[in-house]
């Protein structure tokens, strides 16, 4: 909102700014940059359309008032996070000791650790995804990297492309569609149930990919589908901000879960958007691991917009020396009978800060709905923060809502008893944290939840005792 | 009813939350005062507790093969130890699907305390210190409890059995009886005292306890 | 004149439409005459103090209070009962006041603002309280204003060692109802028990920022509301519990209920704990919904109308809180005026 004296102070500095202007755009974000970026992706018309309005969007609008610091972001030389990037070819030598260790520590093979790093070329899980996708494409199911379907299936892609996520949310969204680059595209034809949870670790390749990448799943009517992103090694990157964006549609009856197990390198900026539309009848279940990064302002969000539509979200967030991880839900109720669960943990440790943050808004139309959320936050020393900040925005009288939040550390007494077994206090406050964890550990595949576990003992490590 | 009998099971177990002004505690002439609670564990000394914690996200067949994996200090031959686990479960006549679940989480008050029972088989320790393992539970409850107990005893092992409340002595074949006042032991004798306090009960003992500090 | 009042202590994203409360159309009283239809028990009273509010409910409001004051008060509690009673009649629609509690001993200590008059009347005002060792104080405010009224109260509290506050608050009255209580934890075994019935109908605004910072070992904070809204209502309740570093075994619990008695109603709730120390314990818990069906056709079953029924289902409600006035005067009155209301 503009007021009367800022608009007569324009005209007296308007020549004197003219200068700096220039320098800003220079060294921000402008029309030459994306338009390069546009070139290189081979982009059609109105792809480079929607990027070029992002930028507007975004030399509009600020940053965050509130949240973490995010002053480590040079926003006037933002173009140096964006530019393509030529000069990036980044060596194994490069990659820091500690994510290195933590690679072996949770026996990564070597091709792997270095694609996760950004350093190594496609492996051979490729051979496993493409055995996959004839599969997928006897169903009729589209999965593919995220510039082919802007070619291949311009139809689908603009009638959602920033529709769910729109480029005015805030500014690094705006970022984001003015400068994306990568990501996954899944289709899920009316009626088709996926079995095997499809993982986008897979397309982790390509050198850019994981900075500003975009995920459009499309879920149609009646179908089914499991789809895992990430995993729990580190993911390096040399550049330091990510700003990706996720967009989901689950079309009447169909059912997405979404798991993720994000471990960004410490360096890293983490500012996701994610978003669902869910139809009648529908659902979609977020399963959220947050562990790495230096700061994190992640919100998932479900808008229910069908008569019956669910939604759970089930996340922990995990936050260690100098990372502040501010992290939650974000759901809002359009539609009579729908209905929110949520069950959000985290744990604090060396001098780590987290945040839940969340919105539950039940609107007027939300006749019938019932939310229940739950947040339980653990704090392993004293030189840790923990926050809970939710809002709670009830609009209609026909609701069930219900909100609980407990916060404190590992109970001596239950200390006292494993050790009285023989468990040592390390020990003991390692597996308190793993059955606290294991909720979120539970909801996700095998192997995950192992590598999720091996990534728990490691952070405690040595840090308490 | 505060006499000191569970502050003695806590004590010699170490629990932080109790400070010990004076004296010490041995354990086969080795002094062990200064141990932590999980060293103590492993030198063969057991406590089963009257209240145990519920645990969430730990199952109770993962948390009893940690244990037997550390107080062994070696790992334990996978199926041999779930088959002595369920042999054990089926003498103390346990629900078997307790084993897969979170530790002591919405179990009940007896079904707790033969887990402890369990627990106590289990690991085999050198000394098992019983704290009120018999209170609050039915008649077939505590004979099962004894039952494990008798399972558990032999001469190479022993028991210290806590509690204010006879009946679950009558069972088990006990080699001393010592009764605490005031955090003193006022008297100590064989089996035979558990009649006598059958009988007249304890207040006897009380006034003996109460007057003099020697 | 347009203010923003209420801020909470953390920001969140402005798309949550809570960080603050934006009032257009406020005008504030400039020159005031003297309130003088004001009963007061204690009459030895001094000049209270004027410094600068933690929180409060806004620079212009509070600058307002310092320099405008047309009732102030220092009280140093004595071992009595206190009461203030504040009549609003067609001479005294304005007011603005400071009151100062030094609480060194223990005390019940009661402020009504009552409106007399269907005028609109306008409320700005501060209450301090310094409780000292061992000191400990029951506090009853009452809003009884009427609903063309705008009300708004600052109050700080400061809790030295093994103090105790009970702090009662009564929000039945308004257009717009607006409360900051900010509460100093400091002693040790300090403990403040704030406890809070708001009653909002028709287009009703209530917003209530209450922020307790825990810095006291084995101090603790109790934080219950109980509300209704019907109407157009709409209601902001702001709670923080914040526990500062050094304040090692305190507790700190925090509850809100909502009762929905119209589907036009807006309740928002930002329950926040923030956390700088291990060993706390702290909960939180909301919750909002319509009144139970069973619990209705229970009552409505032995005869009762849908309206009673609701009456009494809300009164059950209120009824735990309003049990702690004392005063059985004061009691009855606000128990006839939430009849009133409802009727």
């Amino acid at each position: 909102m503009k007021t009367k004296v800022e608009d007569i102070n324009r005209n007296i500095y308007d020549i004197k700014n003219k200068d700096e202007y220039e320098f800003k755009i220079e060294k921000g974000l402008n029309k030459k940059i994306v338009e390069e970026i546009s070139k290189q992706k081979n982009d059609p018309d109105w792809m480079r359309e929607i990027r070029l309005k992002a930028l507007e969007t975004y030399n509009k609008l600020e940053l965050p008032t509130w949240g973490p610091d995010l002053s480590e972001l040079k926003m006037d030389n933002i173009a140096t996070y964006v530019k393509p990037k030529t000069e990036l070819n980044s060596s194994w030598e490069d990659v820091p000791e500690d994510i290195k260790n933590t690679f072996d520590k949770l026996g990564i093979p070597e091709a792997e650790k270095k694609s996760l790093a950004g350093v190594g070329a496609q492996y051979d899980s490729e051979v496993v995804y493409h055995s996959m996708k004839k599969e997928l494409l006897e169903q009729g199911v589209i999965y593919t990297d995220m510039e082919t379907a802007v070619r291949e299936y311009p139809e689908i892609v603009k009638e959602h492309f920033m529709k769910c996520v729109p480029v005015n949310d805030h500014k690094f969204v705006a970022l984001h569609a003015a400068v994306w680059s990568g990501g996954s595209f899944v289709y899920v034809p009316k009626g088709v149930k996926l079995d095997i949870p499809l993982q986008s670790y897979f397309r982790l390749n390509s050198p850019e990919s994981g900075q500003f990448e975009h995920t459009l799943i499309i879920v149609d009517e009646g179908a089914s589908l499991h789809f895992i992103e990430g995993c729990s090694a580190p993911k390096y990157n040399k550049v330091n901000l990510h700003a990706g964006c996720v967009e989901l549609y689950v079309k009447d009856n169909a059912y997405l879960r979404y798991s993720t197990i994000e471990n960004w390198s410490k360096n890293m900026m983490n500012l996701n958007t994610k978003k669902a539309i869910v139809g009648k009848n529908a659902q979609i279940d977020w399963v959220t691991g947050s562990f790495g990064s230096k700061v994190s302002m992640l919100y998932p969000m479900s808008i229910l917009n069908g008569e019956n539509a669910k939604t759970e979200y089930t996340g922990i967030t995990f936050a260690g020396k100098n990372q502040n991880l501010d992290t939650g839900f974000k759901v809002v109720h359009n539609a009579k009978n729908t209905s929110s669960l949520v069950n959000s943990k985290s744990i604090s440790k060396d001098g780590g800060a987290c945040t839940y943050r969340a919105l539950v808004r039940i609107g007027e139309n939300a006749q019938n709905s019932k939310c229940s959320v739950s947040c339980e936050s653990l704090m392993l020393d004293d030189i840790s923060r923990s926050d809970t900040i939710p809002v709670n925005d009830i609009r209609t009288d026909e609701v069930t809502f219900s909100h609980e939040a407990k916060i404190g550390k590992i109970s001596d007494k239950e200390i006292f008893y494993l050790m009285s077994r023989g468990l040592s206090e390390e020990d003991a406050k390692a597996m308190i944290v793993r059955g606290f964890a294991y909720p979120i550990s539970k909801e996700l595949p095998v192997e995950y939840a192992v590598e999720m576990n091996n990534l728990i003992n490691l952070e405690l490590e040595g840090s308490i005792g | 009813m505060a006499h000191g009998k569970s502050t003695l099971a806590n004590v010699i177990l170490n629990n932080p939350e109790y400070t010990k002004t004076k004296g010490t505690v041995e354990f086969q002439g080795e002094n062990i005062n200064d141990l932590k609670t999980d060293e103590i564990a492993k030198k063969g000394v057991f406590m089963s507790f009257q209240t145990p914690e519920e645990i969430p996200g730990i199952s109770t067949m993962n948390f009893i093969k940690t244990a037997k994996n550390k107080v062994e200090g070696k790992p334990v031959k996978v199926f041999k130890f779930k088959q002595d686990v369920q042999n054990y479960m089926e003498e103390l006549s346990m629900n078997p699907k307790l084993i897969n679940r979170n530790l002591n989480v919405g179990f009940s008050g007896g079904e707790k305390k033969k887990n402890e029972i369990l627990q106590m088989l289990v690991l085999n320790p050198k000394l098992a210190i019983l704290d009120e393992t018999d209170s609050g539970l039915d008649v077939d409850a505590v004979r099962t409890v004894s039952k494990g107990i008798n399972m558990y005893k032999n001469e190479k092992n022993a028991v210290l059995i806590i509690t204010h409340n006879m009946r679950i002595l009558s069972e088990l074949k006990v080699d001393y009886v010592h009764i605490l006042v005031n955090g003193k032991v006022v008297k100590t004798g064989g089996a035979e005292l558990v009649k006598e306090v059958e009988k007249e009960g304890f207040s006897k003992f009380k006034k003996e306890g109460t007057p003099n500090e020697n | 004149m347009e203010i923003k009042v209420n801020e909470t202590p953390i920001r969140t994203s402005r798309n949550f439409l809570i960080n603050n409360l934006k009032l257009e159309n406020i005008e504030l009283p400039k020159k005031l005459k003297s309130f003088e239809n004001v009963e007061i028990s204690e009459l030895k009273t001094k000049k209270p103090s004027t410094k600068k509010l933690k929180y409060g409910n806004g620079k212009i409001l509070e600058e307002s209070i310092f320099e405008n004051a047309n009732s102030a008060l220092k009280i140093e509690t004595q071992n009595e009962d206190i009461k203030i009673k504040y009549n609003f009649d067609n001479e005294n629609l304005e007011l603005v006041n400071n009151i100062e509690i030094i609480g060194k001993e223990n005390a019940n200590i009661y402020i009504e603002y009552i409106s007399k008059t269907n005028k609109p009347c306008f409320h700005n005002g501060l209450i301090r309280t310094v409780a000292k060792e061992n000191c400990k104080l029951n506090i009853v405010i009452i809003n009884k204003l009427n609903n063309k009224t705008n009300n708004f109260e600052a109050i700080e509290n400061e809790l030295h060692e093994k103090s105790k506050v009970n702090y009662t608050i009564i929000d039945i009255g308004g257009k717009t109802s607006v409360t900051n209580y900010y509460s100093n934890i400091i002693g040790e075994e300090a403990n403040n028990d704030l406890k809070t019935i708001y009653l909002g109908q028709n287009n009703e605004i209530k917003d209530l920022n209450y922020i307790a910072e825990v810095r006291g070992k084995k101090s603790e904070i109790d934080i219950d509301v109980q509300g209704v809204l019907d109407g157009n209502c709409k209601k902001n309740f702001k709670g923080t519990i914040d526990f500062k570093k050094g304040c090692k075994k305190a507790k700190g619990n925090e509850n809100e209920f909502c009762l929905l008695l119209s589907d036009k109603a807006r309740s928002i709730a930002l329950p926040m704990l923030l956390c700088t120390e291990e060993e706390v314990e702290g909960n939180h818990s909301t919750a909002s919904g319509k009144v139970d069906s069973k619990t209705l056709f229970y009552i409505m079953s032995r005869g009762l109308s849908y309206k009673e029924a609701v009456k009494l289902i809300v009164k059950s409600k209120f009824n735990k809180i309003i049990e702690r006035i004392a005063n059985e005067e004061i009691k009855e009155e606000v128990l006839q005026e939430i009849e009133r209301k409802l009727s």
